[in-house]
Parts: structure tokens; sequence; C-alpha cells
């Protein structure tokens, strides 16, 4: 069909290359997909208009709902309905304790597992797949909405996040067989957005606590590069943490009898539902009602300021913190910018003004910018933008440290270096005839290994025997732009490049991915046909639509009413169909439209010859 | 792309004379010439191949800048670009007046915490370490123009102690400044 859209002479008529990319923003709470068009970022709503995507996946009923279909089923079966996966991802299953009754799933008791699986009505999944099914929901949002495959997306995580939580949203990318330009920081992210608005160089401050985490960062921005000085944070403290006290406050007061997942829920919805009403009114109404047991009450904005208190109050400690790791003085900032949607508690912004001593900017809505900077960034490296001067660059968050002896950490790269960065170490042997070492990689500030998250073990072996202290071994530790680390190790007397077993602490092995991307092939065809019928949806669309505003400008005066009526008899067919039939039925329509409109089209044609001759002298026109 | 010559020193790979004395603006601008040129972002679309490069070099620009920088890797990498040798370098120092004046100021840090104002305390040795890290700095420039390797390389371990225990009380200050709050 591509005739219909000759475009009018002397404008060029080869497609514009423009490749498709988002920026995709996967919260603890809600999820969303933004991308640039026509120059300008916007996030993607769905169908019904909603561009908050619940972060929550439903499997139950042979069902799997993701998003708001998936949340409807949150206060009646809470067992099958997974919220809040963010705060599992990269965890291990002895980090489950750690993350108390945030999240009342059964998980699968297993000693071999490293990583946790929650049982499910339709089976075990694990927070990566969770994420992965979100993911892909929102690119094929994208995907409708453009029209066309997404080559390229970046996808956000809190600048806190480690290596393992870092690697568990790209295997959730991988699953969801995205493409990632770049794994990049919400605060960066959010400062795109902001700074390329605001057009503003100096120092400013991202405040961003999502309904999981919290996060801090320093920014300084230059003529288009904004270069992070330090990142700060806690990657287990948000919204969902004032929901949790303010369900604690409804649970002193209801006096319930018996306390089950169903109960607890719904008291978490009643609260999450309380704080969100004291965004706007000073008190508000409380119900519980579960089976025979039921309870009511009220709860002022003062009485909900003192239990927030103490949880808001957590993040100034990071605040001071990043402020000294960066060696900026608070009077140095020249603004301070809210993200997330936690960021609506009121108490917040006054907390923070508090602290930084100036108001905070809330221009744009805390729940979309963070998103909106990461469609921004994947449009400049998507290389739809030659020209750009944009540039990020970001930090490790958290010290990267091997363990040494007694339990000790030795820190290999410390947090705030600017990445990528590479650290080489020498080790040597402390045996004779020793032909392997092993390594163990940890992240975090603290002095001991047991305190540290732990990343990975490395064995390295292969090295040719020598007496003790001969062989000298030279172990690099590279990170790269996304802030994930990569070994290396080589035996430099010998040159023999020593073969490293990794084992990842928390994370996915290559076989479980594997194995993971082959059990989701079922669905995966499902999601091909799916994704091809929209595909051809699309397409039948933009024919419609060509041909109308064809026939409008020209249709009259090139056809006769029989002709007109012959095209439209085939348009009219293919529009009734274009929900109805399949793949195949649509590309036969649109293939019948396009017949009956040909000699259309050969008029068009010449039409639009004579258009860009007349007037013309006839050296002036260019065969 | 462009290929780094790694085998050039981090002071000429900013443009800059080897000298301890630094212009921070020109070099904090030259390095994001440079990250301009060789970040990652800048090879999203291309071959594995130039995208390890990029990571590479982008990684050994940040290195570099991170080492000019700090007064005590910059001093430190300031000797072994003159020849000698760093590898075996103790962290120690037999110079019995300034290793008495370190335990003395360790003990006045250690005692903060008993002071009616700890904070004013620590304020008062920040200002002193920083005065004597500003003396070594000045010993430093003159015994390494002169040409005199040894001492300055005395000097640049005695920057390294002051630089710890500067470091050390500021981590104090700001555990006392989280309490306060």
């Amino acid at each position: 069909m591509a005739l219909l859209q000759i475009s009018e002479p002397g404008q060029s008529s080869a497609p514009h290359q423009h490749r498709l990319s988002a920026g995709i923003d996967l919260g603890t709470t809600n999820s969303l997909v933004s991308t640039v068009r026509s120059g300008k970022a916007e996030t993607l709503p769905d169908e019904y208009g909603n561009v908050l995507l619940p972060s929550i996946v439903y499997m139950g009923n042979e069902l799997r709902l993701v998003g708001q279909e998936a949340q409807k089923f949150q206060a009646e079966d809470p067992l099958n309905t997974l919220s809040s996966i963010k705060r599992l991802m990269g965890r291990g299953i002895k980090d489950l304790s750690q993350l108390g009754n945030v999240l009342p799933y059964e998980f699968v008791r297993d000693e071999n597992q490293i990583v946790p699986r929650i049982k499910t009505a339709i089976g075990e999944i694990s927070a990566v797949e969770v994420s992965a099914r979100i993911l892909e929901k929102l690119a094929l949002r994208a995907e409708k909405t453009l029209g066309g495959k997404l080559e390229g997306v970046v996808i956000t995580v809190p600048a806190y996040f480690d290596d393992a939580q870092r690697q568990a949203t790209r295997d959730a990318a991988t699953l969801a067989g995205l493409n990632v330009y770049r794994l990049l920081n919400e605060p960066t992210a959010a400062a795109v957005a902001y700074g390329l608005d605001q057009q503003h160089d100096g120092v400013i401050a991202v405040y961003d606590l999502g309904g999981g985490t919290f996060d801090i960062s320093i920014l300084r921005l230059n003529k288009g590069i904004f270069e992070v000085l330090a990142t700060g944070g806690d990657s287990a403290l948000g919204g969902d943490d004032i929901d949790h006290a303010v369900g604690e406050w409804i649970l002193e007061h209801a006096h319930f009898e018996q306390i089950d997942a169903v109960l607890s829920r719904r008291v978490l919805i009643a609260a999450r539902a309380a704080k969100e009403a004291l965004t706007t009114q000073n008190t508000t109404e409380l119900s519980v009602n579960y089976a025979d047991q039921t309870w009511q009450g009220s709860l002022t904005i003062e009485q909900f300021n003192l239990i927030a208190e103490p949880i808001i109050k957590k993040t100034l400690t990071p605040c001071r913190r990043v402020l000294r790791d960066a060696n900026i003085d608070i009077d140095q900032i020249a603004q301070v910018v809210m993200v997330g949607g936690s960021t609506r508690v009121l108490l917040v912004p006054q907390m923070v003004e508090g602290f930084f001593k100036r108001k905070p900017m809330t221009d744009l809505d805390p729940d979309q910018v963070v998103a909106i900077g990461a469609a921004i960034q994947a449009d400049v490296l998507s290389g739809n933008k030659p020209d750009s001067e944009m540039l990020l660059l970001d930090v490790l968050p958290l010290s990267l440290g091997i363990e040494t002896m007694g339990g000790l950490s030795e820190k290999i790269i410390s947090r705030n270096t600017p990445i990528p960065a590479a650290k080489a170490q020498e080790f040597t042997t402390f045996k004779n005839g020793q032909t392997s070492m092993s390594v163990h990689v940890i992240q975090g500030e603290r002095e001991l290994v047991s305190d540290c998250r732990s990343l990975a073990r490395f064995e390295l072996c292969g090295f040719p025997p020598m007496v003790a202290g001969a062989a000298r071994i030279r172990v690099t530790y590279q990170v790269d732009a996304d802030g994930l680390m990569t070994v290396s190790a080589e035996e430099l007397t010998s040159g023999v490049t020593a073969n490293i077993v990794v084992k990842p602490s928390y994370g996915l092995t290559d076989t479980e991915i594997e194995s993971m991307l082959r059990a989701s092939m079922d669905f995966a065809q499902e999601d091909i046909d799916l994704r091809m019928l929209k595909e051809q949806q699309v397409e039948a669309k933009r024919v419609i639509e060509a041909l109308d505003a064809a026939l409008a400008s020209d249709g009259p005066s090139l056809l006769d009413e029989f002709e007109i009526n012959e095209v439209l008899l085939h348009r009219n067919e293919l529009e009734q169909q274009i929900e109805s039939t399949t793949t195949d039925g649509l590309k036969k329509l649109i293939k019948a439209v396009e017949v009956a409109s040909e000699s259309y089209v050969a008029k068009r044609m010449n039409s639009s010859v004579v258009k860009a001759l007349a007037g013309k002298k006839i050296d002036e026109v260019n065969f | 792309m462009k290929i780094l010559d790694f085998s050039q020193s981090y002071f000429d790979l900013f443009e800059q004379p080897l000298r301890f004395e630094i212009d921070l603006k020109q070099i904090h601008e030259n390095q994001q010439n440079l990250q301009t040129k060789f970040h990652p972002d800048r090879f999203v679309n291309a071959s594995a191949e130039e995208k390890r490069l990029s990571v590479q070099q982008a990684s050994w620009v940040n290195e570099a800048y991170q080492t000019l920088v700090n007064p005590v890797k910059r001093a430190h990498y300031m000797l072994e670009v003159s020849g000698q040798d760093m590898k075996n370098e103790s962290e120690t120092t037999s110079d019995v007046a300034f290793l008495m004046e370190q335990i003395a100021l360790r003990e006045q840090m250690e005692e903060v915490r008993d002071k009616q104002e700890p904070l004013e305390e620590c304020d008062i040795l920040v200002k002193h370490l920083k005065l004597r890290s500003k003396e070594m700095s000045d010993d430093f420039t003159s015994t390494f123009e002169l040409g005199d390797f040894e001492t300055a390389k005395l000097v640049s371990r005695k920057m390294q102690f002051v630089q710890r225990l500067s470091d050390q009380v500021m981590d104090l200050q700001f555990q006392l400044e989280d309490e306060n709050s």
C-alpha cells in the first residue's frame, strides 16, 4: 500500500530511518513505558488510558494476568497475586527473612536453590520471571502504539541497586526478549528529564522515594553532560514501609481475632488508600471487612505524620552521606528534584525542604519523570540524534571488594568511582605446585565480609604449577556502564589465561536462564502470534487512514461514484473485521483493498506529476 | 574509532605538565571531552569489539582522572612515571617526630566523643589536618622539582598518613552529625 503514501513532489519519499526505542521504569509498585516521538518524550497509556501498569502478576485459576487485571485479584487471592516483586530481585533465599512479613508468598523450600521461587496455583515462578512478564507487557504496549518492533530499550534501576539486583534486571529483559541499550539509574533518568526541560547548568540533588527503594544522587550539569558526583540510598526503604506502619496502626486499633494472609492484605490495601487520601485531605475514614470481622476508624494527617515521620527520617542519613561524598555543601545545591510516587506524601517534601533549605521541584509528574528520562536516553543511544551532546557519566553505587584472610573485606573499586572502571590486582600462590585459587567478590562498605553482599565466587584454575610465591596471577575487575562487573584472570609469568568458574551468589546461572527461556517458549509462541496479529491490525488501520486521507483530498476529482464505491466496499469490510479476524484474514483483506484501489493509485501518481510540472518551464524539470 | 595510546602518561592524556599543582578546572573539562569520545554510550550500535574497546578506554580515562585529582594518588603516580619503584613502596615511615605527631592526633580524635562539643573538636582537627596537608603538598612540589625523589617518596608516605587520618576524622564527624539530627 506504499503507493498511496506518495509524498508531495519535492519532498523526500524515502522513509525516515528512525529506530524505535523506549524507556522502561520497572517499579516496585507501578511500571511505565515512555518513548520519544517527534522530538518529545511521552509516557504511553494502555487502551484504557492508564499510563501506570501495576507491577503485579496474577498466577491463579489457570490465568496469567499482568497489571490492572492482576490487581483485581489482590484482595481475594493474595497468595497468587504477586506484587512488590522488585524487592526480591537479586536476592537469595537467605535474604527472605530480612524482608520480614513484607511479602506474604509461599516460597519453595529447596536447599539446592539459590534464587527463591514462589509457589502459585499455576506453578513456581522467580522474581526475574515475574519482572519479565511486566517488561513484556510494557514492550507490547509500546510496539502497538509505535506500530513496529522496538530496537532497544533503556531500563531504569534504583541507583543503589547492587550488582546482583542489576544482573537480575538484565536477566528479566533477556527473558522478555528485549535488547537492553543500557541500565540507567533512576535519579539520573529523572535529572535528564528535568535537566533538558530546564536548561540549567549547576549542581542538583535528586531525591527519589519509590514504593520500595530510596535513592539520593548529586549531579553536576554542564552543557548537556550529566555527571553524577555521588549516589546513595537504601534499596529496601520506600512508601510500602509507610503502608506497613499504617497497617500496624490499624491492627493495633482493630483488635482482630484471627489474622490470615487475606486479612493482612486487606489491612494493607486500606492503609495505602488512607495514605493516598491524606495527600489531598486532612482526615480520612478507613474500613476493613473480612468474613465476620469488620473495623472502621479515622486517621488524621497529624496522626499519620507521626506514623510516617520515622520512616521518612531514615532517608536523611543517606542525604547527608551523599553530600559529604560529593564534597558539596548544602548551599551549593541549585535545585532539589522530587521523584517517585511516595514523594506525594505531604510530609516528604516538607522534610526534604527542611533538610536542603530549598523548596523541592515537583513540576514533572513524580511517577513519570524516570520513564521520560529513560526514553530520552534510549532515543539518544539508538542513534536517532547523532548531534546530541547529551552524555551521562554515572558512578558505582557500592564498593566492590574481595574477601581476605579472616573474613575481612578489601576494597578493589570504591563507591562513587566513575564507571566504566577497571582495576587489576596481583596474587601469588602460597603452596608449591598450587594450580588454582578462589576469589570471593563482595559488594558493600562494611569491614566484615559477612556484612557485605556476596556477589560471586571465582575459581581460578589451570595455571602451571610453580614454587610457592613464583606465580603472578593478575585478576582484572571490570565494571561496565551498566554498573555490572566481570572478572578475568591471567598468570603473568607463563601467560596462561586462567579459567574462571563463576558461581553467582544470588543470580541465575546461564543454564537456569536458558531453561527458563525454553519453559517460556509455549507462552512465547502465543505472544508471537498475538504480536503478529497486533502488527497486522496496526497495518490495517494505517491503510484505512491513508485511504481516507487520499479520498478526502482528491477522491471525487479523480474517481467516479462507481469507482469510489468499489474502493469503499473493500475498505469497510477491512474495517469491520479488524478486531475479529486472524492475522492471515487481515492480510487478505488488506490485499483486497490494495487491488481495488490500484487504478486510483495510478491516477494519483499521474495527477501529482502533472501538479509538479504545472507552472514550471521545461528546463526546470529534472528527470 | 580512535584508539588511545595506553603507553602515554595520565598527564599527557590530559595534556598537562608533570607537576603536582594542577589546573583542576582544565582537567575536568578534558575529562568530559575524552568521555564524550570514548564512553560506551557512544558505541551502543557498534560491533562487539568496538564496544569492548570503548569500555576499556573509558575505564582508563576514568582511572587517569581519579589519579590526577587525588593528591595522594597523584604524588604516588608522579614518582612512578619518574621511574621510581613504587610497587614495593612500604607504608611506614621512620620519621619519629612525624609519627609522634600522628599518634597524638589520633588520640585527640579518639577522645572527641568525650568532649563537651565534639563537633567543634572535629572541626579543629579537620582544619589542622588541612593545614598539614597543604604544607606537605608544598614539600612534595619542591622536592620533586629538585629531582630529589627519595625525599619526595618520604613526603608522599606522610601525605598518605595525613589523608587516612583526615578521612577517619571526617567519618567521625559524619557519624556525630547523624546522631545529633
